[in-house]
């Protein structure tokens, strides 16, 4: 530290340190700012036409906090000038989607309900090609652009004069008679597409049947070289009365719970998404093909991050206390080799394990010439399971413990074995508790942590092998984390957003249960 | 564990005080050792896949390596540079935002500041992994509006990972910045010193340790992360893919290339291991603290 200065020479110092440290801040915020505004003002441009008012509401309060927090004069601004970075993060990319997933969790989102109603009816209504032809029809020839993209030049002579378009799988674009070049009443030339002769569009006669160009009323298509119809949709949106019709059989389907449907229950694909209230929450307590399997993966959610945190805190224990002692050699290299388990990363030794454990390849059956069904078998898959996450974090234990062990006073001890206790004695009923005191916290934030890990349940074997006669993917080892990854991405029916997500917050709710207990039991809140 | 000691004391009570503790400690580093011994050697056996890797490599070869790098089969090396990226940045990022925030928690005195840090102890009980559904859908607007950002964007994911920066990070940093004494702060007020002064100039010069420590467990943890990684990265280019997210596809199912996984899993373990023992007095004080990593 510099010296203190004395009273004399004070202003003159502490004058040019502010000085400096006001230039150099200055300019540095004002860069700061200036990008920060810049860079909103540039977002706010895309976010307002779409219509994105959250992200329009995030980003202009975002904005409006950091241009006051960082230019109010006044010394209550300054805490928030080092709190403020980190609060802008946590709100959009952890307390946003603490939110967004409740909202969706009342949802049906998911695979056929990902659209919403307005583009649902447009995917409904476009993919609808009748077979009956519409008596419109245009002069066409096949033509082909520069970079070889293939067209239809039309003609549509209804109108007087004619009107030309220029049809590609894009659409339809009009083009004005004064831009074509002609070769008699047919277009040879438009807006960058050159008509093909008969021999050459001969050669493209597969991509050109199969060249549909989208217009308002349906779609065109060529019937022969030289002339293409139009081809109504079957299906037609009607504003008024918000049903979908299907001309040719007469059949009307109206919106029901996030699909068009008819009246004999047949739906159009896909669907949009819907509220539908509490109706994900209600399946898992309602319906016994789902609520067996969820109980299930809870029970043994509990069992793993238990059985995790108990065992690698036994042999991490042991370890600790048997590789303490003054006169052992070679203590410094074991505590270094035993970090190993812990140090790697565990989404590439579980992936090892996985390998080792493997039934017919794997080298633990090859070394026991068996056929032990390590990760095949549910109740020896838990095991396997169990075997891994505690080779995985018994180091943690081992260190931790280790610390603790060396901070007990070794007088504690020897004052309990001058009272006459043994050895076993002094260990349980004085080492023991005060080394709990220590751990105890750490055993708890262990098991929060094992209690959702994702890794070593997901690699080492998919929380298979699969429950058998479940309604939804649910898996021996599964544990509730990785049922819901599973739920959303990799359930037979495709992605059942919503359904998942119902599931994340039954286990916040169960989060926050447990941590409201304990909070109450340690006194760490009460230094701060 | 050779027993000169035995001139002095006969075996049997040398082994019943010490001897005994080095069989558990042998027993123990066969047990750590075991899983990463087999993939060096998987590493280094000439044909690559599983059911031909034993305990010991049939035939020595680096051709494992030289196919991996070689990117035919997987781009590794990309992989490697994207986590270096992302976790690297996070590791920074992550604890200079911590960093930030602890200053304010532990050197000034506001209103809401109790309810602050209670609110951060809170959060992060819920933990990131758990928003994946959230954040996939989230993530899949954002790039209908901004495509560099969308599904893919490994910029989007690192964005993503400091949503975590006020969490438990900032509780260890605050408690390490509690311990340096607040004479320094007033005596560098004297001296005219003003609140970013002391910050930059004072307080993390002296915070040193505590920064490495969370840096390097940001890092491991961030390396680590899978879950949000996949559902970010997933879908886009392989190019992109992180280690976690690449290598979990690369060894799927029957580990086919067996060979060249042991050897992206030496060449990425390695870096990590030998930083965790270079930081390893640090890191055992971290984990006092409650640090927790994946």
């Amino acid at each position: 530290m510099p010296e203190r200065t004395s009273p004399s020479s004070r202003p003159s110092r502490a004058g040019s340190a502010a000085f400096v440290g006001l230039s150099l801040g200055l300019v540095i915020k004002v860069i700061f700012l200036a990008t920060i505004n810049a860079t909103s003002i540039w977002a706010l441009g895309r976010l307002v036409p779409e219509g994105v008012w959250v992200g329009v509401a995030f980003i202009t309060i975002a904005t409006l906090a950091i241009d006051i927090v960082y230019l109010a004069p006044g010394r209550w601004a300054i805490p928030f000038r080092y709190l403020l970075p980190g609060t802008i993060f946590l709100v959009a990319f952890q307390l946003y989607p603490v939110v967004y997933t409740a909202s969706i969790s009342t949802t049906n989102l998911g695979t056929g309900n990902i659209l919403d109603k307005e583009a649902a009816i447009e995917q409904v209504i476009a993919t609808s090609v009748g077979s009956t032809e519409s008596d419109i029809s245009y002069v066409a020839r096949a033509a082909q652009s520069a970079d070889g993209t293939l067209g239809l030049l039309l003609t549509d002579s209804r109108t007087d004069p004619p009107s030309h378009f220029v049809g590609t799988t894009e659409g339809l674009t009009p083009v004005d008679a004064a831009a074509i070049d002609f070769d008699g009443d047919r277009i040879s030339e438009a807006a960058g597409f050159t008509a093909l002769n008969l021999g050459q569009a001969a050669d493209f006669e597969t991509q050109l049947s199969e060249l549909e160009v989208p217009a308002e009323e349906g779609i065109i298509r060529l019937q022969t070289f030289s002339r293409a119809a139009l081809v109504g949709f079957r299906l037609q949106y009607d504003d008024a009365s918000d049903t979908i019709t299907d001309v040719e059989t007469g059949t009307v389907y109206s919106p029901t719970e996030g699909f068009f449907r008819a009246d004999d229950g047949t739906r159009l694909n896909p669907g949009w998404e819907v509220n539908v209230g509490f109706d994900n929450y209600r399946r898992v307590f309602n319906s016994e093909a789902v609520r067996g399997p969820f109980l299930r993966v809870f029970v043994w959610n509990w069992a793993f991050a238990a059985g995790t945190v108990l065992f690698s805190f036994a042999l991490g224990l042991f370890l600790a206390v048997s590789l303490d002692h003054d006169e052992l050699k070679g203590k410094r290299l074991y505590r270094s080799i035993l970090i190993f388990p812990y140090a790697l990363p565990s989404f590439l030794t579980v992936l090892v394990w996985q390998g080792m454990m493997n039934k017919d390849f794997g080298v633990i059956n090859g070394l026991l010439n068996a056929e032990v069904p390590w990760l095949t078998d549910p109740w020896m898959a838990r095991a396997s399971l169990l075997l891994v996450s505690t080779w995985l974090s018994f180091p943690y234990f081992f260190l931790v413990s280790t610390g603790a062990l060396q901070s007990i006073p070794s007088e504690l001890v020897e004052a309990a074995k001058v009272d006459g206790a043994n050895g076993p004695q002094a260990f349980r009923r004085v080492t023991l508790p005060l080394l709990l005191i220590a751990v105890a916290p750490l055993m708890i934030s262990s098991f929060a942590f094992n209690f959702n890990n994702f890794n070593v349940v997901f690699f080492l074997n998919r929380g298979g092998p699969p429950i058998a006669g479940a309604q939804t993917p649910a898996g021996s080892t599964d544990i509730l984390v990785t049922y819901t990854y599973r739920l959303a991405f990799e359930s037979g029916r495709g992605q059942d957003l919503a359904f998942a997500t119902a599931i994340s917050i039954l286990i916040f709710l169960h989060i926050a249960l447990f941590s409201a207990w304990g909070f109450r039991k340690t006194a760490r809140l009460e230094e701060i | 564990m050779t027993a000169p000691v035995v001139n002095r004391r006969p075996f049997g009570r040398w082994f019943r005080e010490i001897g005994w503790r080095h069989v558990v400690g042998v027993a123990a580093l066969i047990f750590s050792l075991f899983p990463v011994l087999f993939i060096i050697s998987s590493s280094l056996n000439a044909s690559g896949s599983l059911s031909s890797s034993g305990f010991f490599p049939s035939e020595f070869s680096l051709i494992n390596y030289r196919d991996l790098l070689s990117g035919e089969d997987a781009p590794f090396l990309s992989w490697l540079w994207n986590t270096m990226l992302v976790a690297g940045g996070a590791a920074i990022a992550n604890t200079a935002i911590a960093a930030f925030a602890s200053y304010a928690f532990s050197r000034m005195r506001f209103a809401g500041r109790r309810a602050g840090l209670l609110s951060i102890l809170l959060i992060q009980m819920f933990p990131t992994t758990l928003l994946f559904v959230a954040l996939f859908v989230l993530v899949g607007d954002i790039g209908d509006i901004f495509p560099g950002l969308g599904l893919g964007s490994r910029l989007m994911l690192f964005i993503i990972y400091l949503g975590g920066a006020l969490g438990v990070n900032t509780w260890l940093i605050k408690g390490y910045f509690d311990t340096i004494p607040r004479d320094l702060d007033e005596s560098a007020i004297i001296d005219g010193a003003t609140h970013a002064q002391i910050f930059f100039r004072v307080i993390l010069p002296l915070a040193a340790p505590i920064l490495a420590v969370v840096a390097l467990i940001t890092f491991v943890f961030t390396i680590n992360e899978f879950l949000v990684a996949s559902v970010v990265l997933g879908q886009g280019d392989a190019e992109n893919f992180t280690l976690a997210v690449g290598m979990f596809r690369f060894v799927d199912g029957q580990g086919g290339e067996w060979g060249q996984f042991a050897a992206g899993s030496v060449m990425s373990g390695v870096p990590v291991v030998a930083l965790f023992l270079f930081l390893q007095k640090y890191i055992v004080s971290g984990f006092t603290a409650g640090a927790v990593k994946g």
